[in-house]
């Protein structure tokens, strides 16, 4: 079986990182490296460190040892150069499995914080942005609503639009659907397509296969915190050789 | 209670209740000394002094309401600090305040302190602002630091990832939510706050219970001066709970209480 080719231009470099927590060794000596544009879908049983890897990523947890560099910038193990690490983190936006939209602040609000915020840019200019990005996401009526106000779906792509707003170099989703009743996965699923075909370069671990197959361009699959295969998603749902991944797809596709 | 047209929106109704009853708190403020002027004997000939006593315990009651609110905050800051000598200072202060007496402090604060160091010498008023202040303030850091925990991790997690500072985050999401679900209790500790003014008789400072008192003292009329002091104090503390309901539902974005 052929792997991946190595991509070409390295976005993100991730160099023999370890992390534990407590006793639990999540991530054992993972070293792979992410390109510029590319779709990779992480996939692995529940515990296996997928999540912990993209949240290793933009620094949400801070791995024991190895180096993450992304698009040049390098954060050691133990380095807390805060100025960097927010450098880092707004080149890098993250989709989360519950959302986490501000609930006290309406949709445009919560799209429009962190431009203002931390860009600088003016206020006009970052709700005509922001109205772009919902148009983008389908919910361009929806701007003045709170977060409660929206269904599960809704709030996913207000989320979306806001990871957006800060015109990042790569999006993560950590399980983007895992969180959302089965009717409303299709229209989540849907803008992350849209964002894949305009050519963002995305880390996504989910469990939907459909998805993987379709829109990825590379599949990790991660297992006790080492990655044991990195295939094109033809190989590895077509003609997968390994006994423990073809049982997890059989798993999943139940 | 529907004062407001059904029409207005629930922000626009919270937000004419509180100036409603800003205005409330203020006319009754400067005009008290009419209606209990108006009041038999021996309300009506001391109705000067009532208002002087009321605008002292309310001018007490803002003074270090507003201050115990910022040391609130800054004290429930410290203890969630990373820093443990911030987070010892805090618990230290929340400890002995908690742990004593008003009326001590009070008293401590007036007469001790100027003992100890001569520059800390106070007007009976300021000293009890004070005083009233810092005790309210440790009750306030522990209602703040229960309302900065209760913020889902999540919420910090989000703010980081898109690259906001942690002042940042504190300023725009964290803090904002914590005030929220902090706002009945802290409404409580200051009408608690209220009523824990009278205890600035006790250095001499001539707010409402210490004027009803010297009255009750130089009329032998006990019954109408106390039950006319205690009613200046439930329409004060009725005001003051008009207001914070209306800035709960201010607040309220989920419409809980529309």
């Amino acid at each position: 079986m052929k792997s991946a080719a190595p991509p070409p231009v390295p976005l993100i470099v991730v160099d023999r990182v370890n992390k534990r927590f407590g006793a639990h060794h999540v991530l054992r000596d993972v070293s792979t490296a992410f390109a510029a544009g590319q779709v990779t879908v992480i996939l692995g049983a529940s515990g296996s460190g997928k999540s912990t890897l993209l949240r290793i990523i933009n620094r949400l947890e801070q791995q024991d040892s190895g180096d993450v560099v992304v698009d040049g910038i390098e954060i050691r193990a133990g380095q807390a150069d805060t100025r960097r690490l927010h450098a880092l983190r707004s080149e890098i936006g993250m989709v989360f499995q519950q959302f986490n939209l501000f609930p006290h602040l309406t949709v445009l609000d919560n799209i429009t914080l962190a431009p203002r915020r931390v860009r600088g840019t003016r206020r006009e200019q970052a709700q005509r942005e922001a109205r772009e990005l919902l148009a983008r996401v389908g919910l361009t009526e929806h701007a003045h609503k709170h977060p409660f106000a929206l269904s599960g779906g809704q709030q996913q792509r207000v989320a979306i639009a806001r990871a957006l707003a800060m015109q990042p170099r790569v999006l993560l989703f950590d399980e983007p659907t895992s969180a959302l009743d089965p009717e409303m996965v299709k229209e989540v699923l849907d803008v992350m397509k849209e964002l894949a075909r305009s050519g963002m370069t995305m880390i996504v671990v989910t469990h939907e296969i459909a998805f993987a197959r379709e829109v990825g361009d590379r599949i990790l699959f991660l297992e006790q915190g080492q990655i044991l295969q990195d295939a094109l998603p033809e190989d590895f749902f077509a003609r997968q050789q390994d006994p423990r991944i073809r049982a997890f797809l059989g798993q999943v596709a139940r | 209670m529907r004062v407001w047209p059904a029409r207005w929106s629930r922000q626009w109704r919270s937000s004419a209740s509180m100036a409603l009853a800003a205005v409330a708190l203020i006319l009754v403020l400067w005009l008290c000394a009419l209606p209990l002027s108006l009041l038999p004997e021996p309300i009506g000939s001391n109705a000067d002094s009532f208002a002087d006593g009321v605008r002292t315990t309310v001018a007490l009651t803002l003074l270090a309401g507003s201050a115990g609110l910022i040391i609130g905050i800054a004290a429930a800051v410290a203890k969630l600090s990373r820093w443990l000598p911030l987070r010892w200072c805090a618990a230290l202060y929340i400890w002995v305040i908690r742990g004593t007496p008003l009326l001590i402090q009070i008293l401590f604060t007036f007469f001790a302190l100027p003992v100890i160091a001569p520059s800390l010498q106070m007007s009976d008023f300021a000293s009890a602002s004070v005083a009233l202040a810092f005790n309210v303030g440790a009750y306030n850091a522990e209602v703040i630091r229960g309302g900065l925990l209760a913020v889902p991790r999540g919420q910090l997690e989000a703010a980081l990832s898109l690259g906001l500072s942690r002042l940042q985050t504190f300023l725009y999401v964290t803090f904002p939510q914590a005030f929220k679900i902090a706002l009945p209790p802290l409404v409580n500790n200051v009408v608690a706050l209220l009523k824990d003014s009278s205890l600035a008789y006790s250095v001499g400072v001539l707010e409402l219970t210490n004027v009803g008192n010297r009255i009750q003292a130089a009329t032998f009329q006990p019954v109408p001066i106390l039950i006319a002091t205690a009613a200046i104090y439930l329409l004060l503390t009725t005001v003051m709970t008009q207001f914070s309901d209306a800035v709960e539902r201010r607040f309220d974005v989920e419409g809980h209480q529309a």
